[in-house]
């Protein structure tokens, strides 16, 4: 991992050496200075967590005193078909995060590279991200209707309409290209600044050395951003599974059927909506588990990345 | 930024193209929400994408004052101000810290804040807002810069170690070793160091945190912020889709004004400078 | 409680006497805050301000604060609230399984509202399994199909008659198809379009015993006369009623704005607080609105009648610190002359049976208006919160045709039977 003591590596005497000029304990200053942010994590997002951990072994229905059923509500989901359902799109969803990566990345390095315009679309593209998903949503709403000008426009060139939002098969996947489409801006500005620490000294280098520009993305620019790459690969994963509410609300309500229905979507329901808070919570527990899980893959080969450097 | 041949310069002008459209594209939803606050309510049912006829702004001053924006605007730049700069302050400690210094248990340190980064909001919602009656921070507005700072942290801790790790050892070891203390060396380097990546997450989390609707609705109950406000006017039966657009325009100015100024400095190459010197 | 009221009562009427004089009735400030999702929507404005301002003016001392929440987020906030033991004084709530399912959270309103009771319609959608009160409904809500003139006459049919029965409403149906016009909006993005369509086809197809079995949770989905009503839907839909693309139209606002563009004929609208009347003839003209009751499949050879309901209400609090001034502020929501203001501002039917409608020059909304004397139940608003969820997910694949009226009405079953166990 990037950022843990795993090395006892060369610069271990010199670490000796700064320990003696820097004077006063500095193990206990640097964990003085991570102190902040460990209280602030703790006290509002692990302390919550634990407590949602607790409420999903009960009945807890937001107004009666929980009763304890113990793996009642887990035993619940496993039958119950929304939830089921949403595990499937869930992980239809990400299995599109090569796409979610590739698309800033290649974007961010043609910017860097001064493809014409490049300052242009770099502030235009952020866009999106700044409006609000209603907007997005109002207007997508009426571009992929049945009668709307996507269908106008494929009729035109011969095609025949699709209901895109409304059709089980294609549903979750045109919720997907809006989301990546308001969003890639996100991570295209992760990766312009993950861009900036690229020394350009090597950038002229290969150019020296007449390498053409795919093999200096290739064997230069992209191998230099990996931990950013992994990065934006764990932000975009938890991205993508705990903010699509606002556009699942607005383009399908998580139909048809539950096509589109994903965990985050039926955790608002079930909280909100049927007032199970004790069920909200335990489908919270196994979203939590799998991003946990994921995040982990992601990280596992992040610190390998980092041990090799 | 590196020159490139001839030949290749040709090819990103044919790469332009595409990407020119995508940036038309990106632009359209703000020209349509522009577009559609100009529109009376009922001139939009008619006609939703034609240039707004005889436009007006009654939905703007509608949207100023009957649903009281005006007073959630100055909510939203407290909170968003107070907690983008705590953020910055505590992610880039905590990232020095992580990265640079490390000590016994910041592999652990680590781990929990990957954790946490993990936890969705809905996850944790009733027992945070019991947390938040706990420790009386309900109806307050540092209460809810506290509480962004802590559902930000995580992923600004993460980007700040990430962004410290690659940075080259040499350039803040040899001021170690001249005697700066560590909080000296976090002042006068790691902080301007990590410029393009700190300017990176103040524009992140910015948007994070005038955005945020969840967490706001939850702690600040009587006196709410400007995207509540906004998500308030989304009735149950009647969407009034032009006086929306003109809320979220309004909304939406400040931060495009503040990426607009600010982008330009992510890719500055501060540290690309500090090597070469 | 009955003491608390009457001390109220006395003091309202001294109040109301003495108003002015400083430092009376309420030695403390009170503020009593009211969570709805509707108080500052242009159209209901002048009913939430009226009230307050009467309420203010009759306790002195008093400030009612409105919050309006967005919706999509009302119950989450609301049970987050509720679970917290600390949130509003007053709430409002959707009648039937929304309000029926929080009765624990809320304050038995039997003695207080016992004056008030004959004058207010809509009460069983308030009132908990164990027969109390716990809101004061506001308005009624039920289901009437708002029809095109101008298209109608195109087609070749005559506004003046109106389908009696199935095989009428089939005919017109027909014909309007032959004209190139769709026969019927529809938006079923949310599952909406088929709650509309489920209610009103029960309205007139099932008897009254039939009604009170499906309330009770012991008329399942498989029995004829359900399955009949998600048949109607299935073939409707093959048939060509609809407009295309159903599954991805939201019913609010996209279909009845399509009808507003007067793009189809026909439209199941509301009659609620959300007046469609009055919201359709400012797009069509007064005179170009028509409005009938859906026939049911089977039978309907008497008048038809609309299926009526409470539509949505004020409760207070358990948690309340000044419950006495809440519950009267909950019952000023439904004061004649509020409720007057509700209807003419906005065009909602109000619960009130006291409000004076003659005044009203809407053709469908007086039709609407002499109905409300005689309605039947709203099937929709007697399922529980999990059988209607299903439904609306069921509806969809019916259209998509990964499922058949069998298999739903089999899932339906499921969930109805698990829904009644708890």
């Amino acid at each position: 991992m990037t950022a843990t003591p795993t090395s006892k590596d060369a610069s271990d005497a010199r670490s000796g050496q700064r320990k003696r000029r820097v004077g006063a304990n500095p193990e206990r200053l640097a964990l003085f200075f991570v102190l902040p942010a460990l209280a602030l994590v703790t006290i509002f997002r692990i302390v919550p967590l634990i407590w949602g951990l607790g409420y999903s072994f009960t009945d807890y229905n937001g107004i009666a005193e929980p009763n304890f059923i113990g793996l009642a509500n887990y035993a619940e989901l496993a039958r119950d078909p929304a939830f089921l359902d949403s595990l499937v799109n869930m992980l239809i969803l990400i299995a599109t995060l090569p796409i979610w990566i590739a698309l800033p990345l290649v974007l961010a390095i043609l910017i860097h590279q001064g493809v014409p315009g490049g300052k242009l679309f770099r502030a235009v593209y952020f866009f999106p991200a700044v409006l609000s998903s209603v907007i997005v949503g109002a207007i997508f709403n009426v571009l992929l209707r049945y009668d709307g000008s996507f269908n106008a426009m494929l009729k035109a060139l011969g095609f025949s309409a699709v209901d895109w939002l409304g059709n089980s098969s294609t549903a979750l996947f045109s919720l997907i290209a809006v989301q990546l489409w308001a969003t890639f801006g996100m991570s295209l500005l992760i990766f312009l600044a993950g861009l900036s620490t690229v020394p350009s000294d090597m950038l002229e280098a290969a150019k020296l050395d007449g390498a053409k520009l795919l093999q200096t993305w290739w064997y230069i620019v992209i191998p230099s951003l990996k931990p950013i790459i992994e990065f934006a690969a764990v932000v975009t994963t938890i991205g993508m599974l705990t903010s699509m509410f606002g556009l699942i609300y607005v383009l399908t309500a998580g139909g048809p059927g539950t096509s589109t229905t994903l965990p985050e979507f039926l955790i608002w329901l079930e909280q909100g909506k049927m007032n199970r808070p004790g069920y909200a919570s335990a489908i919270s527990m196994v979203l939590f588990l799998m991003m946990a899980g994921l995040a982990a893959i992601q990280i596992r080969i992040m610190s390998k990345n980092a041990n090799l450097s | 930024m590196s020159a490139v041949a001839p030949r290749e310069r040709r090819i990103l002008w044919v790469i332009a193209i595409p990407m020119a459209l995508l940036a038309l594209s990106a632009v359209y939803p703000v020209f349509f929400a522009l577009n559609a606050a100009l529109k009376s309510r009922k001139e939009f049912v008619l006609n939703r994408f034609g240039l707004a006829s005889s436009p007006t702004f009654d939905n703007f001053v509608q949207a100023w004052t009957r649903s009281r924006l005006s007073d959630y605007f100055v909510n939203s730049v407290t909170v968003t101000v107070g907690a983008v700069l705590l953020l910055i302050i505590v992610a880039s400690l905590a990232g020095y810290a992580l990265a640079v210094l490390r000590f016994r248990g910041s592999k652990l340190v680590f781990t929990i804040i990957l954790v946490s980064l993990m936890i969705p909001v809905q996850v944790v919602l009733v027992p945070f807002y019991r947390t938040m009656i706990a420790l009386d921070l309900v109806n307050s507005r540092i209460g809810l810069i506290l509480a962004y700072t802590a559902f930000f942290l995580p992923f600004s801790v993460y980007l700040m170690t990430a962004f410290y790790a690659r940075l080259p050892r040499e350039l803040y070891e040899a001021a170690q070793i001249d005697g700066a203390s560590l909080l000296q060396v976090w002042w006068h380097i790691m902080l301007p160091m990590g410029k393009p990546a700190l300017i990176t997450l103040g524009i992140l989390n910015t948007l994070y945190c005038w955005n945020d609707v969840l967490i706001s609705l939850l702690v600040l109950q009587d006196n709410r912020t400007l995207m509540v406000g906004i998500a308030a006017l989304r009735g149950e039966y009647t969407t009034n889709v032009p006086l929306l657009a003109a809320g979220i325009v309004l909304a939406a100015a400040p931060i495009v004004i503040i990426y607009v100024v600010f982008q330009r400095q992510i890719v500055s190459g501060i540290a690309v400078g500090a090597v070469k010197g | 409680m009955r003491h608390a009221m009457k001390h109220l009562r006395a003091g309202t009427i001294l109040a109301a006497a003495l108003v002015g004089t400083a430092g009376f009735a309420y030695a403390e400030d009170v503020t009593l805050t009211v969570w709805d999702w509707k108080s500052g929507d242009p159209t209901t404005a002048p009913y939430f301000d009226k009230v307050k301002a009467d309420f203010e003016a009759a306790h002195p001392g008093v400030t009612v604060k409105y919050v309006m929440q967005p919706h999509d987020q009302y119950y989450t906030l609301l049970g987050t609230a509720i679970s917290a033991g600390q949130g509003p004084d007053v709430v409002l709530l959707h009648g039937g399984s929304q309000a029926k399912e929080r009765t624990g959270a809320l304050v038995k309103l039997d003695d207080a509202v016992a004056d008030i009771k004959s004058r207010v319609a809509g009460w069983p959608e308030f009132t908990g399994a164990d027969g109390s009160v716990y809101a004061v409904p506001i308005s009624i809500q039920g289901f009437a199909v708002y029809f095109n003139k101008d298209l109608w006459t195109k087609a070749g049919l005559d506004p003046a008659k109106v389908p009696a029965n199935w095989a009428e409403l089939k005919a017109d149906v027909e014909a309007l198809k032959k004209a190139g016009i769709t026969p019927f909006a529809l938006g079923n993005k949310e599952g909406f379009g088929a709650e509309f369509w489920f209610s009103a086809l029960a309205a007139n197809g099932w008897t009254a015993e039939q009604q009170a079995a499906w309330a009770k949770g012991d008329l399942k989905w498989s029995s004829p006369e359900v399955k009949a009503i998600l048949q109607a839907w299935v073939d409707a839909n093959k048939d060509g009623w609809f407009a295309e693309g159903a599954n991805s139209t939201a019913k609010f606002m996209d279909e009845y704005e399509s009808f507003e563009r007067g793009e189809n004929a026909n439209t199941i609208g509301l009659i609620s607080d959300v007046a469609h009347w009055k919201e359709f003839d400012g797009f069509l003209g007064g005179d170009k609105v028509g409005v009938y009751v859906m026939p049911p499949v089977e039978g309907g050879n008497g008048t038809l009648k609309l299926p009526l309901s409470g539509g949505i209400g004020y409760g207070v609090t358990k948690f309340s610190k000044n419950p006495d001034l809440a519950i009267a502020l909950a019952k000023s929501f439904a004061a004649t002359p509020a409720m007057q203001v509700f209807f003419e501002s906005a065009g909602a039917i109000p619960s009130d049976t006291a409000v004076d409608t003659s005044k009203v020059d809407s053709p469908s909304a007086k039709e609407i208006l002499g109905w409300l004397k005689d309605g039947v139940p709203l099937a929709h608003a007697n399922m529980s919160t999990a059988e209607l969820e299903e439904w609306h997910r069921q509806s969809q694949l019916l259209f998509t045709g990964e499922t058949t009226v069998d298999k739903a009405a089999a899932r339906l079953d499921e969930v109805q039977a698990s829904s009644k166990k708890k």
